[in-house]
């Protein structure tokens, strides 16, 4: 660190302004540039490797909520089935029992399908994928709409 | 009348900065290490918030090029505000969202020749007996804002399916800790 003194015992006097000046740029720019860290995850959601891209007909064996975007009230409908399900936790259970049902036929492999409207905000999307990840199911997939020629 | 006396030495007031400097040393030495540069490919955008998310490690595999970031932001043209987005609505004007990649903005047709690009750049050795042909062994992390649409998110999964890239990951922001309990 800069050392004290008396600067009349120092013959050679430096002028220091130019670099507090430079310094204090130094100090904006970088203070202004400074941001938190947002903490951020990430879910892996690797894509099958064997399908998807050529539209193979899939043989139904899968947990599937419907997400439709609802214009007028600018809100999401979940539906699982044929049963519209509002909250989190209904639906939490309601994927569950499914899935312990496939474990039972001993398919405990079986996907849950997240068929949404291509409007649905990610964030509800994101939503079911949590559901999913507290109940321990890793076999999710995005079903796609169709695809560009 | 008596005459006052001046001061025979003149007084020296010349302030002393070396305590200031040292100060402002150790604050740009602070900014200059909190400055995370490898955040500058990630646009500011509001992540959906979830509780099972894995932190992100950002670790890359041995031999692996760096994992590719795909941002999904709203950015409406010159910086236009968006009252929707702004209120917290569900803004869905086409030209308000942006795909960008290390600060670039992409559309939809250039996206797909961009991931062509980043796929080729770090191929699997050997072909892969399911999809029977050669895949992109690249990590692709799609950060998309809370409020885009899932069409978009759609689209950039399936064009990943498309070039190859089947390592796919999605960002979510870890809730902040409930300071109550």
């Amino acid at each position: 660190m800069a050392g004290g003194g008396d600067q009349a015992d120092n013959p050679v006097a430096i002028n220091v302004v130019p670099m507090v000046d430079v310094i204090f740029c130094l100090c904006v720019f970088f203070m202004c540039s400074f941001k938190f860290k947002q903490l951020e995850g990430k879910f892996d959601s690797w894509l099958p490797k064997n399908k998807g891209d050529k539209g193979t007909p899939v043989e139904i064996q899968e947990i599937r909520v419907a997400m439709f975007w609802d214009v007028e009230k600018q809100k999401v409908r979940r539906q699982f089935g044929t049963r519209v399900v509002d909250e989190d936790l209904q639906l939490e259970s309601l994927i569950k029992s499914a899935h312990d049902d496939f474990k039972a036929m001993n398919k405990p492999d079986a996907p849950v399908i997240i068929d949404g409207d291509p409007r649905v905000p990610w964030k509800d999307v994101i939503d079911v994928v949590n559901i999913c990840k507290k109940l321990s199911i890793d076999n999710i997939e995005f079903a796609l709409g169709a695809m560009d020629k | 009348m008596q005459k006052r006396k001046r001061a025979e030495v003149e007084e020296n007031i010349t302030p002393n900065l070396i305590p200031m400097i040292d100060i402002m040393f150790l604050l740009l030495l602070f900014f200059m290490l909190g400055a995370d540069m490898s955040q500058r490919q990630l646009e500011e955008l509001v992540l959906p918030q979830a509780t099972q998310v894995k932190e992100d490690d950002n670790k890359v595999e041995a031999g692996a090029k760096s994992n590719l970031t795909i941002n999904i932001h709203h950015a409406p043209d010159g910086n236009a505000p968006c009252a929707v987005y702004t209120n917290g609505g569900i803004c869905r004007e086409a030209g308000h969202w942006k795909w960008a990649i290390r600060g670039h903005d992409y559309t939809k047709d250039t996206l797909k020749d961009q991931l062509q690009i980043e796929a080729q750049l770090d191929m699997e050795t050997t072909k892969d007996p399911q999809a029977n042909k050669i895949l992109s062994a690249r990590r692709v992390l799609i950060r998309a804002d809370g409020a885009a649409s899932y069409g978009d998110i759609q689209k950039v999964i399936e064009y990943c399916g498309l070039v190859g890239i089947y390592k796919v990951e999605v960002a979510a922001a870890k809730p902040a800790p409930d300071k109550k309990g």
